[in-house]
């Protein structure tokens, strides 16, 4: 089961590098809102309000994506082992085009990546919808390791 | 006497009924799971309606449409689905 999971998280590899989330101010940590500006008080026109952010999934880092993967009971085992087939042929493919050994492009790899996301999302979004878009969130910060050469070798 | 049997009774039923359903949540899961491995393989199932286990990791289902899948994993770790 944990080679499983682990397994899964090729999908997610370029995560590791990834510094963990940076803390998502939450409404209600706000401070109370100041009461109306006094009359008296020259108003700053350009001055904008700060806003809060919503707290949209923050790009998983390996090990909490390690233990997401591990405990959700969104995917069965056999599920998971070919997720993970299909990962490391993805893998494999990216590992041939830095060779040169591949023709496909660039963009056919892309194609290929955004498919084998969309299975993934599309299994865990009604089951486990925080781990998909926890997923979904991290899709660009994967999609930039495995596009660099150099990141790429670093897996 | 008489109680006591009947408490007994229900007690076994309530106990077989729940393991009944464990069993059918497990049977479902298996299902489900076999049905989603097919189908990432990109063959026609429709539904898998039985699962015949014979060993882990190693099934033969049975599809709505007709289709039976032998699905193991190989010795390399891979998940493979033969149409039977």
């Amino acid at each position: 089961m944990r080679v499983i999971a682990i397994a899964l998280l090729f999908l997610v590899a370029g995560c590791a590098t990834i510094p963990p989330p940076a803390p998502v101010p939450r409404p209600a940590a706000k401070a109370p809102q100041p009461s109306p500006a006094p009359p008296q008080q020259t108003a700053k026109p350009n001055v904008v309000a700060p806003t809060v952010a919503k707290p949209a999934a923050a790009p998983l880092n390996l090990t909490t994506l390690e233990a997401r993967l591990k405990g959700t009971n969104a995917i069965g085992v056999l599920t998971k082992i070919t997720l993970k087939n299909q990962v490391d042929d993805l893998l494999d493919d990216f590992r041939a085009y830095y060779k040169g050994k591949l023709k496909a492009t660039l963009a056919d790899l892309r194609r290929s990546f955004d498919m084998l996301v969309l299975k993934v999302l599309s299994l865990l979004q009604d089951s486990d919808p925080s781990l998909a878009a926890a997923i979904a969130a991290s899709r660009d910060a994967i999609w930039g390791i495995l596009s660099d050469p150099a990141k790429f070798a670093a897996i | 006497m008489k109680q006591r049997i009947a408490g007994a009774a229900i007690a076994i039923l309530m106990t077989a009924g729940i393991a009944a359903t464990a069993q059918a949540a497990d049977d479902a899961a298996v299902r489900k799971d076999l049905f989603t491995v097919i189908t990432l393989q990109g063959l026609p199932c429709g539904e898998v309606v039985s699962v015949t286990t014979k060993a882990e990791n190693d099934h033969i289902a049975s599809c709505k449409d007709g289709n039976r899948y032998h699905i193991f994993v190989n010795a390399a770790g891979r998940v493979v689905v033969e149409k039977q």
